[in-house]
């Protein structure tokens, strides 16, 4: 010893002897600052920017889970901080005591802090961008590979993480100053062993909180839709969102519950899992706060991988259940391969062709009702437009032959086409007019019902109806060829070739011209209406224009594949390609899932061994008593069964519960997709259980191993 | 050398309100060793904790020395606590990261003011306590006794004018008891040290020159102690048993 020993060389000891709680600390922000970089480095790249159509639900569902991932994060960091002063404080306290004042202890400490969270932020920041990468190319290495899936970062998503780190830099020094400024140095040195015990609500509170949930969800979910019909408005008010926070209310109460009550009568045998339930309840504040963070990123992580079969089960079935092999409109302007070119292309393929058959189909203007906005911008009124929007058409007599349906159609009326769940989106029961768009020869008619077929090309937006046979005739007179269209269909006799229909599927492709390369939400009839007004088309806004076309270089994308208006139904293509054309999607889905689930666990685990190693003492004197080991281990379990069984359930079950709704309130049915899905979801939430259930004895194993049990 | 003057302290829990010291008076000489006695809820730590400036008081007036602790900013508090007052506590408070010496030098490091002078003090005192060997080990790998001697010999390394002890021998058995009380006998004798000691312990309170009996927030009875030890305690025993059947 001597002169040169000084309160920050003492500061830099103890601060070695309190690595083990810095340490946790570092990884908590370490963790939490990796995740936000890399899905936030994922959700910016340029990748899922060009996969993700913007305004589109999947974009919504990935800002909204990151948004969850941000809050579990956020709540995840407060309690590592937290936890590193409560730790500290006893420190902190003992040099106040003994005449340290806060000047003195202030530069030490901000030091302290400010390196641990910078460090542990920055290397989280960096951290996240390999993360994603090796996770990415894993994907792409062992599951799928496609062009779309070059992985390239932008950098704008930075501002997220920074965003956060000052957030955690901010908090922390706050904590700091909070804990200086106190008066009772008592409280400061005591701070480790104050228990955090929640506010008691009656047993009333666990079922009234699941009714609260049940209640916030269909609010939220019908409560806007609803205010819009009522109120004669296009979009609801932000405020609407707040009809959810009855949710999160019940949600907190499910898990104080828990927490204090347990969800198992322990009528007669009160006694039972005493310990664990008391020490749980004293350390209540904290857990309640994890558990509900957990209970969201398993929801989140849920939703993720939900997608996927909802997504793949639908289209597979599709596929599987198309009539023909091969089924593609395209506008009669075009020099599309006629039928020997085709029957050669398969013949070099080694394939025959049966079944050829061409049909014809145009293009006309059909009326609707339009919502139109009131000068106010908020409210609108409907309009009847006598030409809104274009549809293909069928003659009576053409359905016939391509369906194999005796339909009718009676003169003045027109049937829709809609899938054989009934859902296609592109049934209009409003139509009163019918148009020519160049002569512009003007029928009155009626919906009279709907019609079903098998292939998306006619069920897809702008949707195809059926007239009768004179008014057919009656409007195609003077119509040009780039209004009129052919629908080819044929089968392969014997075995398909994914080569054949790979290189036909490009053939198209090339013969068409720039005019034809444009998605669904192409309106020719309505943007050729509106420009005759005078007015500028919403198509054709900055912002929407590059929603309405695609670009036949990028053959392989997800917005070719998914957007062209004239793709063609190749079953063999589509069933092989499905996984390729959507790569992109699910990989985001599958990413978010394996980040919110890890978030998770993580805290799961982090959360049973604070809790354990706080009552550490306590099983100290229990061993005293003359506890069993097995006595010792049975309560450690049922301290964490609590932790992670109850947010897992919760997260589950609701996000099960939801995704029944959003599938049910889509169309208001449950169709034969749906339920299957429905059932690959419930075999995915099983496996999800089996992991948790795993790292749940993990955490078992290494307390029991911590606390010296066995 | 320490004088205490209609000392009021209340804490709030909730909406209630506790008043836990209501007008005590009292004073301690210097180089005297005085206890301080009480029924749990009496106020006994509350009051030592005011003293030390640990936490703040209502009303009333504590003077060590020639310094009134009242209105006194932080940073003289800080000061005052580090120089003049020396602690000892029931759960010995000593930092586990740092060594026995270590810890016993802490109030001089923290004035940056580890000179020869304070190292040499350190091992006197620590030869004084009977802790000579333990010196540079770290607290977990001593006993209770040890360290709470190690407590003492750092409540006493600035030269306080006053050590002020809670329960120093509650959490200890009674061999380590006797020990730590002896050190503050040492202490006491060798050096002229004031001690203010809170107790539960009427052995502990035997070895005292005076007892001051608490209850209910108030200077109950004072008690000297006439030189006979074993009668001291008996006398401290029918004065707590009469207090406890006044309710």
């Amino acid at each position: 010893m001597n002169q040169t020993v000084t309160l920050n060389k003492v500061e830099q000891k103890l601060r070695h002897a309190n690595r083990k709680h810095a340490r946790l600390y570092l990884f908590c922000n370490f963790t939490a600052l990796m995740i936000i970089s890399a899905y936030s480095g994922l959700m910016f790249s340029p990748t899922i920017q060009t996969a993700f159509p913007s305004g589109g639900d999947s974009r919504k569902q990935m800002n909204v889970i990151f948004i969850l991932t941000l809050i579990g994060c956020v709540i995840f960091t407060i309690y590592a901080a937290s936890l590193f002063f409560r730790h500290k404080s006893k420190q902190l306290g003992i040099l106040m005591a003994l005449g340290a004042s806060r000047k003195r202890l202030a530069p030490t400490l901000f030091r302290e802090i400010l390196l641990l969270s910078s460090l542990s932020s920055i290397s989280g920041i960096i951290a996240g961008f390999p993360f994603i990468w090796i996770i990415w190319n894993l994907f792409r290495l062992l599951l799928i590979d496609s062009t779309d899936m070059q992985l390239d970062f932008d950098f704008k998503c930075l501002p997220v993480s920074l965003l956060f780190f000052t957030l955690v830099l901010t908090f922390t020094c706050f904590t700091a100053w909070r804990y200086l400024h106190k008066t009772n140095i008592m409280e400061v040195i005591r701070e480790e062993h104050i228990n955090e015990p929640v506010r008691e609500l009656g047993k009333w509170c666990g079922p009234a909180g699941c009714l609260l949930l049940a209640a916030g969800v269909l609010m939220g979910y019908w409560g806007p839709s609803l205010y819009c019909d009522l109120a004669n408005v296009m979009l609801p008010p932000a405020w609407m969102n707040l009809l959810y926070a009855p949710a999160f209310a019940g949600l907190y109460m499910i898990m104080l519950h828990a927490v204090v009550h347990g969800f198992r009568t322990y009528k007669k045998q009160p006694y039972k899992n005493i310990l664990s339930r008391s020490m749980m309840k004293f350390q209540g504040k904290q857990t309640v706060n994890n558990m509900i963070v957990v209970a969201l990123l398993i929801a989140g992580s849920c939703f993720g991988i939900f997608y996927i079969p909802v997504t793949a089960v639908g289209s597979m079935m599709k596929y599987a259940a198309q009539p023909y092999d091969y089924f593609y409109c395209y506008r009669a302007d075009q020099s599309i391969p006629d039928e020997s070119t085709v029957r050669m292309l398969a013949q070099k393929h080694g394939l025959r062709i049966k079944d050829w058959e061409r049909f014809e189909y145009i293009t006309l203007g059909y009326g609707g009702i339009t919502s139109v906005m009131e000068e106010d911008g908020i409210h609108f009124h409907e309009e009847y437009d006598r030409i809104l929007s274009e549809s293909k058409t069928l003659s009576e007599d053409t359905w016939r032959a391509l369906s194999g349906m005796d339909t009718t159609v009676r003169s003045g009326t027109y049937l829709c086409i809609t899938n054989q769940e009934q859902t296609s989106y592109s049934v209009s029961p409003y139509a009163e007019h019918i148009t020519n768009m160049v002569s512009r020869e003007q029928i009155a008619t009626k919906y009279a019902g709907i019609a079903v077929s098998d292939f998306s090309s006619l069920t897809n937006t702008p949707g195809c109806r059926i007239l009768n046979q004179k008014d057919y005739d009656r409007l195609i007179e003077g119509l040009t060829d780039d209004w009129k269209g052919f629908i080819v269909r044929f089968n392969i006799d014997g075995k398909d070739s994914y080569a054949f229909a790979d290189e036909l599927y490009r053939l198209l492709v090339g013969s068409t011209d720039d005019t034809c390369m444009v998605t669904h939400y192409y309106d020719r009839v309505n943007k050729t209406i509106t420009n005759e007004k005078g007015d500028d088309w919403w198509g054709d806004q900055p912002s929407e224009a590059p929603f309405m076309r695609v670009n036949p270089k990028q053959i392989n994308s997800i917005s070719f594949r998914m957007g062209w208006m004239y793709h063609p139904d190749f079953r063999i293509l589509n069933q092989n390609d499905f996984l390729l054309s959507t790569s992109v999607l699910l990989m985001m889905f599958l990413f978010i899932f394996i980040v919110c689930l890890m978030t998770a666990l993580v805290i799961c685990y982090t959360r049973c061994q604070t809790i354990a190693l706080n009552n550490r003492y306590i099983f100290d004197d229990l061993r005293k008593l003359g506890a069993s080991p097995d006595f010792l281990a049975k309560e450690v379990r049922s301290q964490c069964r609590s932790v992670f069984r109850t947010p897992s359930l919760v997260g589950m079950t609701i996000i099960y519960l939801i995704f029944i709704l959003l599938l049910y309130g889509n169309d208001w049915q449950l169709v034969l997709t749906e339920l299957i899905a429905l059932c690959i979801c419930l075999g995915i939430l099983g496996i999800i259980g089996v992991c948790i259930y795993l790292i749940y004895r993990l955490t078992v194993k290494n307390i029991i191993k911590k606390l010296k049990i066995r | 050398m320490l004088y205490v003057k209609d000392l009021y302290k209340s804490y709030e829990a909730g909406k209630n309100k506790y008043q836990v010291l209501k007008g005590v008076d009292f004073h301690v000489q210097h180089g005297e060793f005085v206890a301080v006695m009480g029924p749990s809820g009496s106020g006994k730590t509350t009051l030592l904790n005011c003293i030390s400036c640990y936490i703040p008081f209502d009303k009333g007036a504590i003077t060590i020395g020639e310094t009134n602790l009242a209105g006194q900013s932080e940073d003289m508090l800080a000061h005052f606590r580090n120089t003049k007052i020396g602690f000892v506590f029931q759960d010995f408070m000593l930092l586990d990261g740092l060594t026995i010496r270590e810890n016993i030098l802490i109030p001089r490091i923290i004035q940056d003011e580890v000179t020869p002078d304070a190292e040499e003090l350190a091992n006197k005192l620590a030869s004084l306590f009977g802790i000579s060997q333990i010196m540079d080990k770290y607290p977990a790998e001593i006993s209770g006794g040890e360290k709470q001697r190690a407590a003492v010999a750092r409540s006493l390394i600035n030269h306080p004018l006053i050590i002020l002890a809670d329960e120093p021998t509650g959490n200890l058995d009674s061999k380590s008891s006797r020990a730590v009380i002896e050190a503050f006998g040492e202490a006491k004798s060798r050096m002229n040290a004031t001690i203010c000691m809170v107790t539960h312990d009427s052995f502990a309170a035997s070895f005292c020159d005076r007892v001051i009996l608490l209850k209910d927030g108030t200077v109950y009875k004072q008690l000297e102690n006439g030189g006979n030890q074993s009668q001291f305690q008996d006398d401290l025993l029918s004065a707590i048993k009469k207090m406890n059947m006044e309710i």
